[in-house]
């Protein structure tokens, strides 16, 4: 086998495998091309908790994010009060949220604001839980897209058990609740 | 079921007024008397994620890496670009989305009709495998964020046996294997769930990885690149495509003086030494060894896919489907006394037991279609690797092993030929 | 050999340097062990003592929870551990982003001086005389055999991992017989249960579910009790206590009648002697896979006990608040049980039992997967799922139409029939809304429902050409039950509302015959006996008035305890659970 036999043959088999390579991927993506985030759908979310514990951050990029238009601005607040809460007031003994991440604002008489401190937020779900259990739900977990580092296999989505985590696109990175205007309540 | 609305009767008012069937929203919207105005929802949107500008910048690492080595021989100059990549890719991008993992997404996307690739996942999959089929693994020298931090900490490396390299560098065609295996039954992204490096880069990983992630670096002190070598899924396929570069770096600007001083050089075992003329065994016995290897391999081939088939319920466990339904059915057989977050969901779902057990089915049947070809595969390794150390080389000098060699440069110091060109360049400077 | 002429710049030893190099490499990496160490034990810690879930904690939360009144000792107590646990949770998370720096950049100063270490000691290339021909064939000849002795090890490994660990999986046939497998120590096999269950003429003679047969609130037997007295014990056969609480109302079949019971802790099942009142045996429930362990939290006016049970035959069905669902046999021994879950809706599991040939049907309204099951009453096997678009707190009624067997649902906007053989939609009308707890009645052709707030719809059905047809016949919006269901009787249909009102309506047009406020409000439902109406109001006095087109009360026994459940009507007796106790009403009973 002469040097330049080789050579020739060598020139063959990178041509093939350059051609071989760039078909393969034209046909992949060829159609619309969209940068796509991880999200997840508080529909589907059943509060296991682990959205705390599963992101690679530590605090984890899933945080609690409040949806005021459908929220019934209660005095009692089932997201924001221990169950059977003795008191409704900013007491240890009374408060559900763990690091104390929601506020409690008075508005006007019976109504209260109540907002996520997001520094704080490590997205346990527990107050989505109680908000869901005996509120409006407008107290739901959504993945802060500023902080997510949009690994390729997001580890929470591995281990959320009801597959609530989805990819969608980058320029509506959140699945948010609303109330259309005058009409029931929808999501 | 009496008397159970005691306590909402209160509230039933507010009920109707919201006149709605979704029970979630229980409490009208209050109608505010003072000039309450509602917050606006904090929804900030996604910082850069892979965009164009990374992939530029890959591009061109990758050409500046391989000028560096193939123009310039330059030891100091790959080993800052090793650096740059760290900073980059590693601290600054976060080490995602990596060549390494885009390759379970361009795999995915070939694989199911259903899924878009990103262009930039395609590119970065796309770009160093084209460097190494004219350059080499230039992507491995110095741009890839995993590899720079291998090198880096590779201070002491010391060879091992070229026996155990190569029994070792079996490792990663079985994990580029069971990763396709993975990637196309659903099963998830392997490379990504187990990168051990990623999580130094995040500054946050569970911590078994971390672990991990330590133990690899801290041995990668005295064994140089053990990711890279031994496990490493995307070397495969940078070997395969660097098998054929058109230019590859070399020991010797120019002509090999058989000084042997490179000997040692090379601390990933990507040197070959000259092969002698003489064989232990006469050429007609060596040829017959060969021909006796040939006839194996269809052989080889055909044990690894029976046995790919046989393991199909194991590797099916890499399913979430099958992990779920095998844990529900040893529930319900009473061998647990507890429940796992996941049986509790499927219990509250609205899927029927029987419904999880034939969607594991499926799966299985999967498997089972597929893993024979993940067996056919290994055996094809395997038979390779046995057909190739069977036939007798001719090679005079010391050559770098393209398939094995990452271009590091580490070796060009070592060869006391003096680059023609480069002399005549200083010359003139 | 021919040998370099001068050492290149690589190689040029600086051993000075190089030891202050290495010195520094020594302390830069003994730091950042120590970090390091340091970062893990407090991880490991962290984790272990999980401050955000101090079990501590809840526990005195729910103490706090529990004692009446505000104990201001407890609550110092759980604000000061509150405190701390907040502490060392934020404490550790800056703990491990400091750590984490300053192992990185000790890690970086070890590198960098091991690095130049390294360089300033170098090894410079130093060859052996002479490359080894044999080593070079030796190599080889390993390498071939480590990767066959590797392959075989892996060929090997997989078999033995594919042979040692069978899954655990069962077949699709398997899927059924597995669910018999759960059953008690000889299950019986479904065909032949199949056949020994009751035919719907049977079950009229009974009282198998919540209002009776069929569940609409209509009793077989014309004759029960028209005086009683609880103060003299007057017309009270037996009276026992009841052992555990809950709001589901008793069944009997034959002489035997069941009720449960539930805490926090147990769940149980009472049989007990119609006859005597003798408790006949009771069983708790053992926990089945997917018994949720702390119990959901319940409404107080849900409790763990809500649904009641249904009687088929031989067989007691039995549901509680934590979604555990079982079949007794009369003489209690577990025939199956698992959790079916506990629904996603703000009040758990309050809708009633109810069976027809070899299904029981289970009302499962989670808010986003609302559903109706069908499971083989043998079993306990999913035959099939419906799936609804609302919820409610109603109960399944089970009616025999002229043109078929007919389940009727009540939901938060619609009344809903599906066929018990396939859990098809036979028809949906509008005509509900609000949170729905009366649950449907019956008359000849006509479903009714009614809730508060919203309206009293009549469905008719009819079936012009061989296919059924409903229309909603007429509404009725004035007053309007909120937890009592209605009754009907060939003619008329009556409603109790929680303000004591009672309201008779004609079936055919809608209109209104008669009405009637009596002081107290109603929870437990009217049921028709033959030509009378009985309804028990929340203080426990019992009124009895005539079907006739007007108000005839007939008599207004008193229990005086409360009662929510609706008592059961058969051939002379009323079986009562008012709160505290179980009550045998029978015309010469007691003195």
């Amino acid at each position: 086998m002469s040097v330049k036999g080789q050579i020739g043959r060598r020139d063959f088999i990178r041509a093939a495998a350059a051609l071989g390579i760039g078909g393969g991927i034209w046909k992949t993506a060829a159609r619309e091309p969209g940068s796509m985030v991880w999200q997840l759908d508080p529909q589907q979310c059943v509060q296991c908790g682990r959205c705390a514990t599963h992101c690679v951050l530590n605090p984890s990029a899933v945080k609690c994010v409040h949806s005021y238009p459908i929220c019934g601005y209660c005095d009692l607040c089932g997201g924001y009060l221990q169950p059977g809460a003795k008191k409704r007031d900013t007491g240890a003994e009374n408060e559900l949220c763990p690091v104390s991440a929601i506020t409690r604002t008075f508005i006007e008489p019976p109504f209260f604001q109540y907002t996520i401190d997001e520094d704080l937020c490590v997205g346990c779900a527990k107050c989505v839980k109680g908000c869901g259990l005996f509120g409006n739900g407008s107290l739901y977990l959504q993945i802060k897209q500023d902080l997510c580092v949009h690994c390729n296999e997001c580890a929470i989505a591995r281990a959320c058990p009801a597959e609530a985590f989805q990819r969608i696109p980058a320029e509506q990175a959140y699945l948010l609740k609303t109330r259309p205007e005058g009409g029931p309540a929808q999501t | 079921m009496k008397g159970l609305k005691r306590f909402v009767s209160v509230l039933a008012v507010l009920v109707v007024f919201s006149c709605d069937g979704e029970a979630q929203f229980r409490f009208p919207m209050p109608e505010f008397e003072s000039d309450y105005r509602q917050p606006e929802m904090y929804t900030p949107p996604p910082g850069r994620t892979n965009d164009l500008m990374d992939v530029a910048v890959l591009a061109g690492a990758l050409g500046v890496g391989a000028w560096l080595v193939l123009k310039r021989r330059s030891r100091p100059g790959v080993f800052l670009l090793t650096v740059f990549s760290l900073i980059y890719f590693g601290f600054w991008r976060q080490g995602c989305v990596c060549p390494i993992g885009s390759m379970q997404n361009v795999a995915e996307g070939i694989l199911d009709a259903n899924v878009v690739v990103p262009m930039a996942i395609v590119a970065f999959f796309l770009l160093p495998l084209l460097f190494a089929l004219f350059f080499g693994r230039v992507f491995c020298a110095g741009v890839c964020p995993l590899g720079a931090l291998q090198e880096l900490v590779a201070v002491r490396p010391v060879a091992l046996p070229q026996a155990a390299d190569r029994v070792l560098g079996l490792i990663p065609y079985l994990y580029l294997g069971v990763t396709v295996l993975s990637v196309s039954t659903g099963a998830g992204f392997l490379i990504c769930r187990y990168d051990p490096f990623v999580g130094f880069f995040r500054q946050g990983a569970s911590f078994n990885l971390l672990m991990a992630g330590g133990i690899l670096l801290l041995l990668g002190l005295y064994i140089g690149r053990p990711y890279c070598r031994y496990l490493c899924p995307y070397g495969v396929l940078l070997g395969w495509m660097s098998r054929f570069a058109k230019w590859h770096a070399r020991i010797t600007p120019t002509e090999c003086i058989q000084c042997r001083l490179c000997e040692d050089a090379c601390p990933y075992g990507a040197i070959n030494t000259p092969a002698p003329e003489e064989a232990p065994i006469s050429p007609r016995e060596g040829t017959r060894r060969l021909g006796k290897t040939l006839f194996l391999a269809p052989v080889i081939v055909a044990l690894g896919a029976l046995t790919g088939m046989m393991a199909h319920d194991v590797l099916a466990r890499l399913h979430p489907t099958i992990q779920l339904a095998e844990r529900v059915a040893a529930e319900e057989r009473g061998y647990f006394s507890d429940v796992t977050l996941e049986s509790e969901a499927f219990r509250a779902s609205r899927t029927t037991l029987a419904e999880l057990y034939a969607a594991a089915h499926a799966v299985r049947a999967d498997f089972k279609r597929k893993s024979p070809w993940l067996g056919a595969f290994l055996g094809l390794v395997v038979a390779w690797k046995l057909v190739a150390l069977s036939i007798k080389r001719k090679r005079v000098d010391y050559e770098v092993d393209r398939v094995a060699c990452v271009s590091c440069a580490r070796c060009f110091p070592y060869c006391p030929v003096e680059d023609e060109d480069a002399k005549t360049q200083k010359h003139k400077a | 050999m021919p040998k370099p002429k001068n050492i290149k710049r690589e190689f040029v030893p600086h051993q000075a340097a190089g030891r202050v190099a290495m010195g520094v490499a020594t302390v830069a990496g003994v730091f950042s062990l120590i970090v390091c160490v340091l970062l893990v034990t407090n991880y490991l810690q962290v984790r272990a003592t999980a401050p955000l879930d101090n079990p501590e904690l809840l526990q005195l939360r729910k103490t706090l929870a529990e004692t009446p009144g505000m104990d201001e000792a407890l609550v110092k107590h759980i604000r000061a551990l509150d405190l701390l646990s907040r502490k060392a949770f934020f404490t550790s998370q800056a703990y491990l982003r400091m750590g984490g720096r300053l192992l990185l950049a000790g890690a970086a100063v070890f590198l960098v001086a091991f690095r130049l270490a390294a360089r300033w000691n170098p090894k410079p290339p130093a060859p052996q005389a002479g490359p080894d021909e044999g080593a070079y064939w030796s190599t080889i000849a390993r390498s071939k055999e480590l990767v066959s002795g590797i392959a075989v090890i892996l060929v090997l490994v997989s078999l033995t991992a594919a042979y040692l660990t069978p899954s655990g999986l069962p077949s699709p046939a398997q899927v059924s017989m597995l669910s018999q497998e759960r059953g008690s120590e000889a299950p019986p096999s479904a065909a032949s249960v199949a056949a020994d269950f009751p035919t719907w003429e049977e079950m009229q003679r009974q009282w198998p579910s919540f209002r009776g047969p069929g569940g609409i609130g209509v009793a077989h037997y014309t004759t029960a009790p028209t005086q009683w007295d609880a103060d003299t014990g007057t017309g009270i056969r037996w009276k026992v206590e009841v052992p555990s609480p809950g709001f589901n109302s008793p069944v009997v079949w034959d002489d035997r009648l069941f009720i449960s019971g539930a805490t926090e802790h147990v769940r149980e099942v009472y049989c007990y002697d119609t006859d005597t009142g003798a408790l006949l045996w009771r069983q708790a429930l053992p926990p089945f896979p997917g018994t949720p362990e702390p119990p959901p939290q319940v409404s107080e006016d849900t409790g763990y006990a809500a649904p009641t049970m249904a009687l088929h035959g031989e067989y007691a069905f039995v549901i509680f608040g934590t979604g555990d669902l079982a079949c007794f046999d009369f003489d209690g021994s577990l025939v199956w049980g698992r959790n079916i879950g506990v629904p996603d809706n703000h009040y758990g599991h309050s809708s009633s039992l109810i069976a027809l040939e070899d299904k029981l049907f289970v009302q499962f309204d989670d808010k986003r997967a609302p559903r109706l099951l069908a499971l083989d009453a043998a079993t306990g096997a999913e035959v099939w799922v419906a799936t609804r678009k609302d919820i409610s707190w109603a109960s399944p009624a089970c009616v025999r139409t002229p043109f078929g067997f007919e389940l009727i649902l009540a939901s938060e906007r619609d009344v809903d029939a599906y066929a018990p053989d396939t859990g098809t939609l036979l028809w949906t009308q509008p005509g509900l809304d609000g949170e729905v707890a009366p649950s449907p009645t019956f008359s000849g052709n006509t479903v009714f429902v009614a809730n508060e707030y919203a309206m009293a719809t009549a469905v008719r059905l009819s079936a012009p050409d061989n296919a059924v047809k409903s229309e909603i016949a007429w509404q009725w919006e004035d007053s309007l039950p909120e937890v009592a269901s209605p009754t009907s009787s060939d003619e008329y249909f009556y409603i109790a509302t929680s303000m004591g009102e009672v309201v008779c309506l004609d079936v055919e047009r809608g209109e209104m015959v008669w009405t009637y406020e009596f002081d107290q409000g109603f929870y437990s439902s009217p049921i028709r006996v033959g030509e009378r109406v009985y309804v028990t109001d929340t203080e426990g006095t019992t009124h009895i008035f005539g079907t006739g087109p007007a108000f005839e009360l007939i008599g207004a026994p008193q229990l005086s305890e409360p009662v929510f459940a609706t008592p059961a009507y058969l051939d002379g007796r009323i079986y009562v659970r008012t709160q505290q106790h179980l009550v045998c009403l029978e015309e010469n009973g007691g003195n």
